[in-house]
């Protein structure tokens, strides 16, 4: 048995899958492909099958990892190849390799973020203002977290969260490129920067369309 | 494919997985490619819609042809529609994204009567007209099938034709008359005068209902040279009918997510309840060897790891021995569940128990229908209450210490004795488990009894009995109730106004059209969800109307009197259904139709075949 990383996107329609549903499809497509796939064992044998940081509902992404545990003597292009010829639409494997890096390491993910205004001056009004806003020290949210079991709103600081973040303009559009915290310890969702941004800002978006890009280690150093 | 418009909505809504298809096994096709384009409507929820079997079958039966494309839609939950209105987004088809107000067909499936504001709703949200007279154009058609199509007479104002009986032929009937009358160039009323002189179709408008003053249907008279009597459609050869290969593979959970294989088509049991019972006579069954290929390939297009064989009465199957051995060969080793729903307690074997050990555990699930052996023979049931607690012992020697039982209350003859019966015999049930050798260790046991509400249906014996009124209902639930000494049976019964208005649509005429449209206007959708039902405004679109609901719930017919469906032909003959009905208030069985044929008439649609008489 070895455990394999898998490398997916998730595009297009597939974006309004949750990430629960994400792992009933994936256990289906295993079993579609016919891959000689590890089951776990006990009463209620199933795929082995573990992802390394979930997406927030509607974001596209380059960057999704899945391990799995395969026995028997099949290669890394052949798993590829087969598992992509039984996917559903917008759902695809870029690579597989052996994994490298623990999923506790990961500390941040690259967002590229796509605003569409009503207007060009709408558009200028959000990304002056935002520009000022990422500069400064302080960026209040709320933040749903947890106190032991009970469920809780707490106040955050988003600039801790942001380690870098560039805004450019193109008529009403805004294209925003950030590193933000990413992991089971500290999460900042870009769609809750935006919302923050967009409440401070008084502004409104049109169309937003938010793309995960790349997953950082604590070392700096691309997730695989 | 979907449209930017709808992009910005999505993000907003809960589920958006509901509304976005791309789903494995969908059909994507090129709209120029296709002569015909077929919204196939389901008047619920993706996740209801979504696992229904007749909608899977007939979403293959017309993509595999090359000059047409169905498409699936189904209703909008209240988040999503009122953003449809708020950005005037018209209702569109999952796989293209298109609006269906462009389609050529738009078929609605009637599960259940109490979809019928769904239907209109989703006309609205469309962009069409609810009502026929209105859609003056020869498309989209408007068609409807399923069950309710047996009775469709309170949608006649809505519905151009309805489909009645097995579509797999008669749909690709329709996509083909209307291939042809479009590249024609024909008007409407061509089209469905052509339609009506084929088996199958029933088009409302095209016969006149007078009534008598009392309010009962005097006559109905055929135009347009359509038949005096619709025959359903029925297929003859169940090895032979197309099954899909593939099934669309949600992304989202629904509600059954697994292969369903259909075993068998009709039931030799005439339980005078049960309109399924009947109107899908006479039984045809499916050989060991084509169900057990068609799960394989589904199993294997799909991924799924369950497979529910499918059927009125899966213990009927004269092959569930075969059948099942040929499963386990392969479904073990892929470590694919396989459940067995409708299971009758009279031939529940140890084998079959053994069998079902082997896959992993579900419930339990067996209907008595009703608590004593008297009214169990008024309706025909034919099961003794020693089968009752023969299969429960053995359940709880194969394992399982929770069972399921279903009753109905308000069966006609029903007294308030046979109501406590129902608490008598699950507690009876529970002692069995106790005195069982056998029985699960350090567990308790739980039995689960669920008891609706009984509502006389159209084409079984007993559609000229009145339906309880709610207070008689409720009594009863009480009664029931109150009748339960321990907390080891747990009891669960339907909210009655829900009944009362599937008991009047379920044996409506025309007139309560008219009740449909007003209750929708002033807000009525979801009816079958307890959530959404508003029994006032239902009440209130009755007094509107003038009509007395009561009138078709809470009346009994003679067997003289016109029904409002008597011009639609199911096979099973009228005298057949009156002779039930009087021995029921005889408390006489009628043994089945593998014992003794009862000469129901429904082989003569099926060229005299009937399967019944083939040996297990």
């Amino acid at each position: 048995m070895r455990c394999v990383r898998l490398n997916f996107s998730k595009s297009g329609r597939a974006v309004y899958i949750s990430h629960l549903d994400i792992n009933r499809m994936m256990i289906r497509a295993l079993r579609r492909a016919n891959l000689p796939i590890w089951y776990t064992e006990g009463f209620n044998p199933h795929p082995y099958i573990a992802f390394a940081l979930p997406l927030s509902l509607g974001q596209s992404s380059d960057c999704e990892y899945m391990d799995i545990r395969v026995e028997g003597d099949i290669s890394d292009d052949e798993i590829v190849s087969k598992l992509n010829s039984v996917l559903p639409e917008g759902v695809k494997i870029i690579g597989a390799s052996e994994p490298v890096f623990d999923p506790k390491e990961i500390a941040k993910a690259q967002y590229f973020i796509k605003l569409i205004f009503s207007s060009e001056a709408a558009t200028q009004n959000f990304s002056q203002k935002a520009e000022e806003l990422m500069n400064s020290s302080e960026i209040l949210a709320e933040k749903r977290g947890k106190k032991g079991h009970r469920k809780i709103m707490k106040q955050i600081n988003l600039i801790d969260y942001i380690y870098d973040a560039k805004i450019s303009t193109v008529s009403d559009v805004v294209n925003i490129q950030c590193v933000l915290s990413a992991g089971s310890v500290n999460n900042l969702n870009p769609a809750l920067l935006i919302e923050t941004l967009e409440k401070l800002t008084e502004s409104e978006h049109d169309m937003m369309y938010i793309a995960r890009k790349k997953l950082i280690t604590a070392s700096n150093q691309a997730f695989k | 494919m979907l449209s930017e418009k709808i992009q910005k909505i999505l993000p907003l809504v809960q589920k958006p997985g509901r509304y976005v298809g791309g789903e494995l096994n969908s059909v994507i096709k090129n709209p120029a490619d296709v002569s015909v384009r077929y919204a196939f409507c389901f008047p619920d929820t993706y996740e209801i819609g979504m696992s229904h079997l007749g909608m899977k079958i007939l979403y293959s039966v017309v993509n595999r042809r090359d000059d047409a494309w169905c498409e699936r839609v189904f209703a909008p939950a209240d988040d999503m529609e009122k953003l449809m209105r708020e950005n005037e987004i018209p209702l569109w088809a999952l796989e293209s994204g298109d609006p269906i107000k462009d389609f050529d067909l738009i078929g609605f499936t009637l599960q259940y009567e109490l979809s019928y504001t769904n239907v209109l709703n989703m006309l609205d949200l469309a962009g069409l007209p609810i009502f026929v007279a209105d859609r003056k154009e020869l498309t989209p058609l408007v068609v409807a099938g399923g069950p309710c199509a047996c009775n469709a007479e309170p949608m006649a104002d809505f519905i151009d034709v309805f489909m009645l009986g097995e579509g797999e032929e008669s749909t690709e009937t329709l996509v083909e008359v209307i291939k042809k009358h479009k590249m024609l160039g024909s008007d409407k009323k061509t089209l469905l005068r052509d339609l009506a002189s084929r088996k199958g179709f029933y088009v409302p408008s095209f016969y006149e209902v007078e009534y008598n003053t009392d309010g009962t249907v005097k006559r109905v008279t055929p135009q347009e040279n359509a038949p005096a009597k619709v025959e359903k459609t029925i297929i003859s050869d169940m090895d032979k009918v197309y099954y899909p290969e593939k099934f669309v593979v949600p992304s989202i959970e629904i509600v059954h997510d697994r292969v369903t294989a259909e075993i068998f088509r009709g039931c030799i049991r005439g339980c005078r309840f049960c309109q399924a019972g009947f109107i899908y006579r006479p039984i045809r069954e499916k050989s060991a060897e084509t169900v057990d290929a068609q799960c394989k390939t589904l199993c294997e297009t799909s991924g799924y790891d369950e497979i529910s064989l499918c059927s009125l009465s899966t213990s009927d199957y004269t092959q569930l021995q075969p059948l099942l051995n040929s499963l386990l060969d392969w479904t073990v080793k892929d470590n694919t569940n396989i459940a067995l729903p409708s299971l009758r307690v009279d031939n529940f074997s140890d084998e079959l128990v053994e069998k079902l050990s082997l896959v992993r555990r579900s419930g339990l699930t067996f209907a008595p229908e009703a608590g004593t052996q008297r009214l169990r023979d008024a309706i025909n049931k034919n099961v003794s209450e020693e089968e009752v607690l023969r299969t429960a012992n053995k359940a709880f020697a194969g394992g399982w210490s929770a069972v399921k039982l279903y009753f109905m209350l308000g069966l006609p003859t029903e007294t308030l004795d046979d109501v406590a019966g129902i608490a008598e015999l699950a507690q009876k049930v529970v002692d069995e488990f106790y005195r069982n050798p056998d029985r699960p260790k350090g567990k308790g046991v739980q039995v689960s009894v669920s008891a609706s509400s009984f509502v006389p249906k159209p084409f079984t014996p007993f559609q000229w009995e009145p339906q309880d009124t709610m207070e008689e209902l409720e009594a009863k639930q009480k009664h029931l109730r109150e009748s339960v000494k321990t907390k080891k049976i747990h009891i669960s019964t339907h909210e009655t106004p829900t009944s009362f208005l599937e008991g009047i649509l379920a044996r409506g005429d025309r007139k309560l059209s008219a009740v449909i449209a007003k209750a929708w206007e002033s807000g009525c959708k979801f009816d079958s969800w307890d959530d959404q039902f508003d029994f006032d405004k239902w009440k209130q679109a009755f007094n509107e109307c003038d009509i007395d609901p009561a009138f078709y719930a809470n009346r009994r017919r003679s067997y003289d009197e016109v029904l409002p469906w008597d011009h639609l032909d199911y096979g099973v003959s009228k005298e057949f259904l009156i002779k039930e009905n009087k021995k029921a208030h005889l408390n006489e069985t009628t043994p089945h139709c593998r014992i003794k044929c009862a000469g129901c008439g429904s082989n003569r649609l099926n060229g005299g075949k009937c399967d019944a008489m083939r040996k297990a």
